[in-house]
């Protein structure tokens, strides 16, 4: 570092002064001012000579950093709360509209098995660490402008060590569990024929009749893609963020920073949209993660396919039978399922 | 309040802790039991010898059914246990406040893993808990208790890693104190409790002749 600071004291001496000289013969020219305009590399990248070896390790001063630094401020930090705050705003307007999306005939109290255990411990594994991490890398993001003003200085920086701390421990936990949920519903979610039409008619929304189904439609089918593949670039943007060690220079961090930020920016909007659907959007769609079943009825109405199918294997579960499985108590106040053993 | 957490109340935590320890183990071994007079068909010690490591290994007919349980089980045990004893900031507290000496702490990447570990393994411990109708059904207030309080002990404890703010570090050891108190009276005594219980149910089996 030191001796790149001499080489470019070296050739600064060389540079003649541009400046007139003043009427009394004295310079008003800063004589630093080519030396460090030559140090910021104002005119172009100039590469040191450094006895540390390493990437970058000849370069004073990364001028692509205050780049990176002005990108971030004027684009993820002011765009971000608008696209949250948009996305809200639509949801809570559509929710206004057109009111929670409602099954015909209602529910039937008769049910379908969606999902297994393993699937739904997966499923909220992931869903608990994404929101840890969003949380933690929000106060990150958009800490300086938005909590310094209302915690102050020192309560911020205590949030944003603790923040980044956790945020860097649960990362690889969210990579891990994202490799288990490729691993466990990708088959399932191989885009078929029909999904095209669920798209062009808005899932429903646009024209009259019903849009036909499968196990997932074509919304799910796209929300789980964008869940992998824009998980697994903020994962891998997030380990070489996390380890500055393994050769990677600062322009690929800086590339990595924005991946890993703009990519945490549309996860988390889209994610606020999936889980307005799973919960207060539409009848009957939590139960499938939180029993693992589905009413018959929710079932020919969101995915009409894999539902008569169901129907032809016999598999339909009667509201009787589903409150046994799950444990529910009796008049007697003994639960059925331990009753019965 | 650093003074209370750091002093009094840790001091007191701690004695809960060990009274509470040691009174449940005394009315364990002290408990009134009928005697068995049967003859017996074993001899008792190898049972018990055996039912303590067998009950490592899930049997194989409910493998497949228990498998996530088992291996989130022991992520999560091997990954606290390597925290509580062999994390750097634990490894000088006791050095310097418990015992007078220490070990040799476990480098920052394998305190990393090890925490990772425990997290997920505590996690998806947890879930099952929630969403297994027949774990949910014979779960109780405090199975629920105590592990969230064991993740808000390990989440505090990563969130003041940085050793950079006082006030993260007195969080920490704050849920170490409660966590501390609650312990006697709770399933987290299972900690003390589990080598006499398999090694007593063994004693049992090999009494009479049960191979299990």
């Amino acid at each position: 570092m030191l001796c790149a600071l001499l080489a470019q004291v070296a050739g600064a001496s060389n540079i003649p002064p541009k400046a007139p000289a003043s009427p009394n013969g004295v310079s008003t020219v800063n004589p630093g001012a080519e030396l460090w305009r030559e140090v910021r590399q104002r005119d172009g990248k100039n590469v040191g000579i450094s006895q540390v070896r390493g990437v970058d390790t000849g370069v004073l001063i990364n001028t692509e950093g205050d780049r990176w630094a002005r990108f971030r401020i004027n684009n993820p930090v002011r765009f971000a709360p608008l696209v949250f705050g948009g996305v809200i705003l639509l949801l809570f307007g559509f929710y206004v509209i057109r009111g929670k999306v409602g099954i015909d005939g209602g529910l039937s109290g008769n049910m379908i098995k969606r999902f297994t255990d393993h699937e739904r411990i997966l499923h909220w594994t992931l869903a608990i660490v994404f929101l840890f991490l969003a949380v933690t890398g929000l106060i990150l993001l958009l800490g300086r402008s938005l909590l310094i003003p209302i915690f102050g200085q020192q309560a911020f920086a205590l949030m944003a060590s603790a923040s980044k701390e956790g945020h860097n421990l649960f990362g690889p936990i969210f990579l891990l569990s994202l490799l288990l949920m490729l691993f466990s519903f990708a088959r399932r979610n191989i885009y078929q024929r029909g999904d095209l039409t669920w798209l062009l008619r808005g899932g429903g929304f646009i024209g009259k009749g019903h849009v036909t189904g499968g196990f997932f439609n074509m919304g799910e089918k796209s929300w789980y893609w964008l869940v992998i593949l824009v998980g697994l670039a903020i994962s891998i943007s997030g380990l070489i963020l996390v380890s500055p060690n393994f050769g990677q220079g600062r322009v690929i961090m800086e590339i990595s920073h924005v991946v890993h930020v703009l990519g945490a920016i549309a996860l988390i909007a889209v994610a606020i949209g999936h889980m307005y659907m799973g919960s207060i959007g539409t009848e009957g769609s939590a139960e499938a993660m939180i029993s693992g079943y589905v009413d018959i009825n929710w079932a020919e109405a969101h995915h009409d396919r894999w539902a008569r199918e169901c129907r032809d294997k016999n598999l339909i579960v009667p509201a009787a039978e589903f409150a046994r499985l799950q444990g529910e108590k009796t008049p007697s106040g003994i639960p059925a399922i331990g009753k019965e053993q | 309040m650093a003074y209370l957490i750091d002093g009094p109340l840790w001091y007191f935590s701690l004695a809960v802790f060990c009274i509470g320890v040691v009174w449940r183990i005394g009315g364990i071994v002290f408990a009134r039991r009928k005697a068995d007079f049967s003859v017996a068909r074993g001899p008792a010690a190898p049972g018990a010898f055996k039912t303590l490591f067998s009950r490592f290994v899930p049997h194989r007919e409910i493998a497949p059914q228990i498998g996530i349980q088992v291996v989130a089980g022991y992520l999560f045990h091997l990954g606290l246990f390597a925290l509580l004893l062999f994390a750097v900031p634990h490894v000088e507290f006791i050095e310097h406040n418990l015992l007078g000496f220490g070990w040799t702490p476990m480098p920052h990447w394998a305190f990393i893993v090890a925490s990772q570990f425990a997290f997920l393994g505590l996690i998806v411990l947890w879930l099952r808990r929630l969403l297994n109708p027949v774990s949910r059904l014979i779960s109780t207030f405090d199975d629920h208790a105590v592990a969230i309080l064991t993740f808000i002990v390990m989440l505090t404890g990563c969130l003041a890693l940085l050793r950079g703010f006082e006030e993260l570090r007195l969080l920490h050891r704050f849920s170490v104190e409660i966590w501390l108190m609650y312990f006697p009276f709770s399933s987290l005594m299972h900690t003390f409790t589990f080598i006499p219980s398999r090694a007593f149910t063994g004693a049992w089996f090999g009494r009479r002749g049960i191979d299990a």
